[in-house]
């Protein structure tokens, strides 16, 4: 396959920290372009290439109708990642910290030494 | 956190991984190939394995329905090659290309070999994963780095679903 397929697209739209955390911020609810621009510490021209990332590969959206144009978060393509995502993790660890839990429960041990164990 | 080291050697089309747990080698070989056992543990935090079979001989099939917080299925099946209990483990694994939480790009299929080794009492687990290709190797490796970014996409979900 030659063509970008779409999962790549949202992959490098994913790549870049201020994307995210401009997603994290519509994941609360729309908001204008100032109103995202506001805790970055860059120019509203940059934040709106951002704004155009995002929207071409689909993970947001902008209202034609209201002269302010607010976005808004598309999940699907976040789905999609997330899917995919999901069978890699068990190869990079979480699978193993899981192991460790459920052999220290068959041992009857208690969990020592693993203040993170959240496996349920 | 237990350390786990990770190997990507760069002509070979293998991921190989390994960890010591504070356990008998019979013990932590049987959580890999009880399927009651291996329900409890298998995947992702928080996930659970509503379907979980297996059938650990050479020629043996297995499967694992892998269940995410939102319900999707993830379904996984392949076959045991070798069994050496309780030192090793070879198994094949076959995404269901048809699933449909793979949409239009299944992840590749791999072969597994997992060894397990007395040190002392305890059992060191290596694990080599085997890709088609390098370049399939390679993007289960970038797969990896995003990983790190799913503690803030599992949020993201969460505040999706609740939306």
């Amino acid at each position: 396959m030659t063509a970008v397929d779409e999962l790549s697209t949202t992959l490098s739209a994913l790549a870049d920290p201020t994307r995210r955390a401009i997603l994290h911020r519509l994941a609360h609810g729309e908001a204008t372009v100032n109103e995202l621009a506001e805790p970055f510490d860059i120019s509203l021209p940059a934040v709106s290439r951002h704004l155009k990332v995002l929207e071409q590969a689909g993970l947001i959206s902008r209202s034609r109708n209201a002269q302010w144009r607010p976005c808004r978060l598309e999940a699907s393509p976040l789905k999609e990642v997330a899917d995919w995502v999901a069978y890699y993790r068990r190869f990079w660890g979480e699978s193993f910290d899981r192991l460790d839990v459920h052999l220290r429960a068959m041992q009857g041990l208690e969990g020592t030494g693993q203040p993170d164990d959240n496996s349920s | 956190m237990t350390t786990q080291a990770n190997t990507v050697p760069t002509e070979e089309p293998i991921i190989t991984t390994t960890r010591v747990f504070d356990a008998p080698r019979e013990l932590v070989f049987r959580a890999w190939t009880d399927p009651e056992q291996l329900a409890q543990w298998w995947g992702p935090h928080g996930f659970t394995n509503p379907v979980c079979e297996t059938d650990p001989r050479p020629g043996g099939l297995w499967r694992i329905d892998m269940q995410g917080l939102d319900g999707t299925i993830y379904p996984n099946k392949g076959q045991y090659l070798e069994v050496v209990k309780p030192e090793r483990i070879v198994y094949t694994d076959v995404v269901d290309e048809g699933a449909e939480a793979w949409g239009d790009t299944p992840p590749p299929s791999a072969l597994h070999t997992v060894t397990f080794a007395n040190e002392g009492g305890k059992t060191r687990i290596t694990t080599v994963t085997r890709l088609g290709s390098v370049a399939a190797r390679d993007a289960m490796v970038e797969m990896g780095a995003i990983a790190g970014w799913t503690q803030s996409l599992d949020r993201l979900e969460s505040l999706l679903a609740a939306a």
